[in-house]
């Protein structure tokens, strides 16, 4: 049965304003209700098109309920301000999420045969007709690390693809239009290095930089989990992230520059409250960086998005998102003065939780993956990576994929989980949680601030103390049975299971070296060569404060000059530092 | 033989190129409230780990394995146990080890394998035999 929220109920275009709104306006006639606003966004923006749906009982449902909040005002709405409740006024009835599953492993001819396959399910499917993929690299790649570097052998393609020259790009990209193709990278300290691969790639291919869509994770602002030496100094990371941005600005105006990841951060061990208060404050350490080197925040933040975390705690993960969307909106325009709604609107892609994942009766994973996907799906998100169910066990299988994607497919066309935004806003439990939620994130900021800021806390160590102490925290409550985990510490079988894994093919690395082998003769040794002093010289400005944006633009010249990752990497190395 | 009153020390350690630290620093700290003495470091290269080993004179090494390199890099570490002249420094690997990586660790002589969701106590069990056998205390001596 679906009752109508007490008060204000409307449907798209038909004129009906609700009682409540009624009242303001006969009352105050120059304050235009949430609910009228809301009415009159969509009728503009929309135009006559409706939004609403009808169950299998023949009940219409409208795109969005609406009533008295819980403090007796009239409630916000989706699509303003502060966007706790959705950053569109209709959201999946008129753009589904975006579905990017992960892809990537061995040499590129190898995760090109299974981009063509995931195209063929139904899959790589983005925004306005155009196609996506979500590349996950190995880990030498994701580092900044060339295959032929001493050490990283055994991790050559097994966990992502190895990619680390823009000619390989030519072999993934082979005959897709650039201008229609959403290109997802995932990776920690190559970040910088790895956009300028694929930059310099369309250009050679005729492509002008500012149709090309997509994003780089650009994980060097994480220092929550484990990058070790391999990323830069705390302080040149930021810098460098202010480097890209203010270049994508210029250049690459459709480029999403920064992911903040809360996903990663909740992986590292962080508790949801303690992993949106680190992701907010790692978007305020960005916007001081950008103060800092004269770069005005709006020109920038809209390009900023969010990686989030759906794991265990179902009704919280959609309050913290909530949350989330809220304090970024509150932090952007009342810190950073920033005025343009796409500052405001926290854009997020969803995953599911991959440390919930079982190597124990792994098909419990697939239940896990779609309560969480379910969760994520309510909470209002813009994309959806939802994790194979075997991937404790190693890297997925074509099965595996394919039931994550028909996971996705089931919420978005059988559930009816779309027809309504925010479903959930209203609910007593809901709204008081989401509100619980940024009071303590508000107080994890202040205890930054007070610390000196992020970066000073990650120097100090403190954060990575907090991180630590919370996973160890829930491992114990684990080990207790204080937390269950079925299969693991509950209704467990002694039965081996026996499933299939993928084996990553061990020919990978010779190929991947080799190939970067045959590289390095072939190429304009003298034109690369300058190349990376032009990017020595750029990274020493940008070190000192000046000329922004040019560290982004000598990557690109150098990737184009047929230098690798690694090279690239060393020489930011050599001027940012590196951590620790 | 060395100090049998001496706390056990082990040596915690994972590529520096391997993002997923959870596990191993939980490790850590359970290791350390069982009151072990625990050194964690990243490795660049594997035979570094036998150096680390040796100059904190440890007395297992438990390498964390997320995103790959599990057959290579232990096989390496064994290789530099043998020629620095302590092949029976016991090895323990940990994290995603996939069936096909279980057969050549163990012709290597990994000791034991432990896969996400193995009881701590298990783990940290573990730790303490092995450091004590290797301290030549495994015949009955009660410390």
């Amino acid at each position: 049965m679906v009752t109508q929220a007490a008060g204000i109920c409307g449907r798209v275009g038909d004129g009906i304003v609700g009682q409540e709104a009624r009242v303001k306006a006969e009352s105050a006639e120059a304050v235009e209700t949430p609910y009228a606003l809301w009415q009159r966004t969509v009728a503009a923006r929309y135009a006559d098109r409706s939004f609403t749906a009808r169950n299998r009982s023949g009940v219409e449902l409208d795109p969005v309920y609406a009533g008295l909040d819980r403090h007796g005002q009239p409630s916000e709405m989706p699509g303003q301000y502060p966007y706790t409740r959705g950053v569109y006024p209709i959201h999946y009835q008129y753009q589904p999420w975006m579905d990017l599953q992960i892809i990537g492993y061995g040499v590129p001819s190898q995760t090109r045969e299974r981009m063509d396959l995931l195209l063929q399910e139904g899959g790589a499917k983005g925004y306005f007709d155009r196609e996506a993929y979500n590349f996950i690299f190995d880990m030498p790649t994701s580092m900044g690390y060339d295959p032929d570097h001493p050490g990283v052998r055994g991790s050559i393609g097994d966990c992502g693809i190895s990619v680390c020259k823009a000619s390989d790009y030519e072999v993934l990209l082979a005959g897709k239009n650039l201008e229609k193709t959403t290109v997802s990278m995932v990776l920690n300290a190559g970040s910088p290095g790895m956009l300028a691969l694929y930059l310099a790639a369309a250009k050679r291919r005729g492509f002008a930089l500012d149709k090309l869509g997509g994003n780089v994770t650009n994980y060097i602002w994480d220092f929550f989990g484990h990058s070790g030496g391999t990323n830069f100094s705390p302080r040149g990371s930021y810098r460098l992230i202010a480097d890209i941005a203010a270049y994508c600005a210029e250049y690459v105006p459709l480029w999403n520059t920064l992911t903040i990841s809360e996903h990663n951060i909740c992986e590292a061990g962080a508790n949801n409250v303690q992993a949106v208060a680190y992701s907010i404050a790692a978007i305020i350490a960005v916007n001081e960086e950008c103060v800092k080197c004269g770069i005005e925040p709006d020109s920038v933040v809209p390009r900023f998005g969010f990686h989030v975390r759906y794991g265990e705690n179902f009704f919280e993960e959609i309050a913290k998102t909530r949350a989330l969307r809220r304090v970024y909106a509150k932090i952007n325009r009342e810190r950073f003065g920033c005025k343009k709604s796409g500052s405001l609107q926290a854009r997020i892609h969803a995953q599911t939780a991959g440390s919930l994942l079982t190597a124990q009766q792994p098909l419990n994973n697939l239940v896990r993956n779609a309560y969480g996907a379910l969760a994520a799906v309510l909470s209002g998100v813009n994309g959806m990576t939802i994790n194979a169910y075997d991937e404790a066990l190693g890297l997925p299988t074509e099965e595996a994929v394919t039931l994550s994607l028909r996971t996705s497919q089931i919420i978005a066309e059988e559930t009816g989980a779309v027809h309504v935004s925010d479903p959930m806003g209203g609910s007593f439990y809901i709204e008081s949680l989401t509100d619980e939620i940024e009071r303590r994130v508000f107080e994890i900021i202040d205890d930054i601030d007070a610390r000196g800021g992020l970066i000073a806390c990650i120097e100090s160590g403190w954060i990575k103390q907090q991180v630590s102490a919370a996973a160890y925290q829930w491992r114990q409550e684990i080990e207790s049975g204080a937390r269950t985990m079925v299969g693991v510490n509950k209704y467990t079988n002694d039965e081996p299971e026996q499933f299939a894994v993928f084996q990553p093919d061990p020919e990978a690395a010779r190929m991947a070296i080799e190939d970067v082998e045959r590289h390095r003769r072939e190429r304009d040794n003298a034109r690369c060569t300058a190349a990376l002093e032009a990017l020595h010289a750029a990274a020493v400005d940008v070190n000192e404060g000046r000329a922004i944006g040019s560290v982004m633009a000598a990557l690109v010249a150098a990737a184009d000059a047929d230098a690798t990752l690694g090279e690239m990497q060393t020489v930011l190395h050599a001027v940012f530092g590196r951590n620790k | 033989m060395q100090d049998p009153a001496a706390r056990s020390r082990v040596l915690l350690t994972k590529s520096f190129i391997d993002s997923h630290d959870r596990a191993i620093a939980t490790i850590a700290l359970a290791l350390r409230d069982a009151a072990m003495e625990v050194v964690l470091i990243d490795y660049e290269q594997p035979e570094d780990v036998v150096s680390v080993a040796l100059q904190e004179d440890v007395d297992v090494i438990g390498v964390s394995f997320m995103s790959g390199g599990q057959v290579e890099t232990t096989e390496k570490i064994v290789a530099e146990l043998a020629r620095q002249g302590v092949p029976d420094l016991p090895i323990v690997v940990g994290g995603i080890i996939r069936p096909f990586d279980v057969p050549p660790l163990e012709a290597v002589g990994v000791r034991e394998i432990f896969r996400g969701g193995a009881p701590m106590a298990d783990v940290v069990a573990t730790f303490e035999r092995l450091s004590r056998e290797y301290r030549g205390l495994s015949q009955g001596a009660e410390a």
